[in-house]
Formats: structure tokens, sequence, C-alpha cells
């Protein structure tokens, strides 16, 4: 993948981050390693919940920053590069589970799962990391995007390259199943 | 004790943003953007080249890469002493970044800074073992990297010595290696030296 068709949106970047992006964009590998190193946490950890392996998730962090670099010709400054970063990073989880021929991961749970014994604790984060490993990739996805990173509906359909309709069926079938493998009340936020 | 039911978005809210890989990727990034182009902000022949400005201190060193190289190194090194306060835990970071291009390819000085590297070698191969397991494995990990990355940039300047790009990023993995033998000094110096203990 190279980027290109990675699309803005209208927020502005901070001052510091975009002196350090004019840098980037003149060359300056140092430069873009501090984008890298400001935004490797939130980049690997949308990779880490959308892949549910830490291999993959670091080959996709890998991806996602060698392919910014790429597109970084392109970037619209009038965007912010944590949200082109998350859209490259989107596009290398997906892109990596198309060309994989072999998966690693546990295999998805399907509905039945909703059946699956209720822990008698508040759910830990490895309880709840766990969960959301197991989900289907689908549901997986948008409850990541929407659920844990504060992107609306819109956003991380155009991110997933899916209907508006179909994030908003998913994130509801996700919640359904966290809940259900988790024994935790589903109010919605 | 009788705590109130948590909610599904409490436990979401829980997990957080933000998560940190086990090992550095900054190599193997270096790595691919070397291998994705010299200079592909000059690829499609638009203005976003690296200016002439920059070039030309970078083109009077390119025949010179590794001594010139090595002489920034040693300029680094030289310019931040060691502290007994650092950790382990900045294994990675890599120093200079803000400095203007030109300032980070010195004059040749092959023999100091070779002997300050193998110095700093050293002591973090004797040190090295006085970290926990899980440390040591991340660190020979980071450093497998690091030189895997630099290998290979090495390779590809031999056959363009000339590249802005290969040079910062052998620059770059370089300046890594060192500061991760710095790190490890830092962070076992309280365990050599007694005079430091508090």
């Amino acid at each position: 993948m190279d980027g290109s068709n990675i699309l803005p949106f209208p927020h502005a970047a901070p001052p510091d981050e975009a002196e350090e992006l004019a840098r980037a964009l003149r060359g300056d590998v140092q430069a873009f390693e501090q984008i890298y190193r400001s935004h490797l946490p939130q980049v690997y950890a949308l990779c880490l919940r959308m892949t549910g392996q830490p291999a993959l998730a670091e080959d996709c962090t890998q991806e996602c920053f060698i392919a910014a670099w790429r597109a970084l010709p392109g970037f619209e400054r009038r965007s912010r590069v944590s949200t082109w970063l998350h859209r490259i990073a989107v596009h290398a989880v997906l892109n990596e589970r198309r060309t994989r021929s072999r998966r690693l991961q546990a295999a998805p749970l399907d509905d039945e799962a909703l059946a699956a014994p209720v822990p008698a604790h508040d759910a830990g984060t490895a309880d709840v990391e766990a969960a959301l490993a197991r989900l289907p990739e689908g549901a997986r996805d948008v409850v990541v995007l929407v659920g844990l990173h504060g992107y609306t509906h819109e956003e991380a359909a155009a991110m997933l390259d899916i209907a508006v309709g179909t994030s908003k069926a998913q994130l509801h079938r996700g919640r359904r199943l966290l809940a259900a493998q988790l024994g935790l009340a589903e109010e919605h936020a | 004790m009788n705590r109130p039911k948590q909610s599904l978005d409490e436990a979401l809210a829980g997990l957080g943003t933000e998560r940190q890989p086990a090992r550095d990727l900054w190599p193997a990034i270096a790595r691919g953007i070397a291998h994705s182009g010299n200079d592909v902000h000059a690829s499609d022949g638009a203005a976003r080249v690296t200016p002439a400005t920059a070039r030309r201190p970078l083109a009077l060193v390119a025949g010179l890469a590794m001594l010139g190289l090595a002489a920034s190194l040693a300029f680094n090194f030289r310019s931040l002493p060691l502290s007994p306060t650092g950790t382990v835990a900045g294994a990675g970071i890599v120093g200079g970044a803000a400095m203007p291009i030109a300032a980070r390819f010195a004059p040749p000085d092959d023999a100091h800074y070779l002997a300050a590297r193998a110095e700093l070698e050293k002591t973090f191969k004797e040190n090295l073992g006085l970290l926990a397991p899980a440390t040591r494995t991340r660190i020979e990990t980071d450093l497998a990297a690091i030189r895997a990355a630099n290998a290979d940039i090495r390779a590809a300047l031999e056959k363009d010595p000339a590249s802005p790009l290969l040079l910062q990023l052998m620059h770059s993995t370089a300046q890594q290696e060192i500061d991760l033998y710095r790190n490890v000094a830092r962070a076992t110096t309280p365990m050599t030296n007694p005079r430091t203990r508090t």
C-alpha cells in the first residue's frame, strides 16, 4: 500500500508537530523519527487491538510508518497527524488480512459465544483485551475505532471502507458479544 | 465487599489507547524506508525534494560517508556525557535531532570514534549480564534489529553513496546503537560502581 488514498480530516496539526512535519517533508528522517516516537503508542495500540496479535501488530505498525513516509508528500497539513496515521494503520491491518494466507490469531467467536461462561468478578484489563481479541474482525474493528479511539461512525466507516450503517451494526454486535463475554452491563455511551 | 457492577463502557475506557511494543520498531522502519527508495519525496518530481542547501553539505561528505558518520557519532558522544540517572527504558532515543543537518556530519575523527565506541561496547558486554533476563532479551533483540538495519543501509549506500536519505538513516541507526550501549552503561553504573550507590 502506498498510503496515497488516505483522506484527511479537518483538524489542524499542533504547532510543534507542524514543525516536525515540515522538516520531515523536506526529507529529514530524524524529524520523521520524532513523529514516529510521538505516535507509536497509539498506532501500535490500534494495530494490536485490530489484529489481536503482538507480532502482527508490530508488522502493521512498521508498514504504517513506512507507508506514511512514502505518503508524506501528499499529506494535507490541515489534517491531524494522528488521524492520518491511524488511517494508514487501519489500511495496513486490512491489507495484512487480505494478503496473509495463514491466520495466526485464535478463532473468532461467533454469536453463539453469547452463551460462554460469565466471570464472577469485574473485568480486568487482561480480560477485556482477551475478549476484544476474540471478537469477529468486523465487530472488533468498529469497537476499536469507535468505542476505544473515539472516531465517529462516519470516520470509522471511511477508514474501514464500509457503510455507516454497517459500522453501527457492527458496534452493536461487538458490544453485545463483549458484554456477554465479560458479564458486564451493556449500557450505551 | 459489595461493588456496583462495572459497565462495558467503564471496562473499555480502562484499556486506554496507548501501548508500547515489546521491541523498538524504528530500525526495521528505517530499513523499509531505505528499501523504498533513496529519496521518495523527490520521486514525484515535485518541489518536495531535499533543499539544495541541505544537499550541499551532505554531498560533500558523501565520499566520506562512513568516516563522516563515525565522526558525527563521536561528536554526539562527546557532547552528551553519561548520566548515572539514566534508565534502559530510554534505549533507542536518538540524540541531536534538533541539530541542523550539516552539524550532524562533523569532520572525520575516525580513531577517536572507534576508540569511544569500542569502550562503550566493552562496557555494554560486561554489564549486560547485570540486567534482568527480560530486559537483556529486549536489548539484545533491539541490538540485532539495529545491526541488521545498519547492514542493509550500508549495502544500499555502497550502491548510492551520495543519497542524503541513506546517510540520514545510517546516522539514525548507528546513533541508536551508541545510545543503546550508553543506556545500558547508565542503567548499570550504580550496580558496578559502589561510589555511586546511595
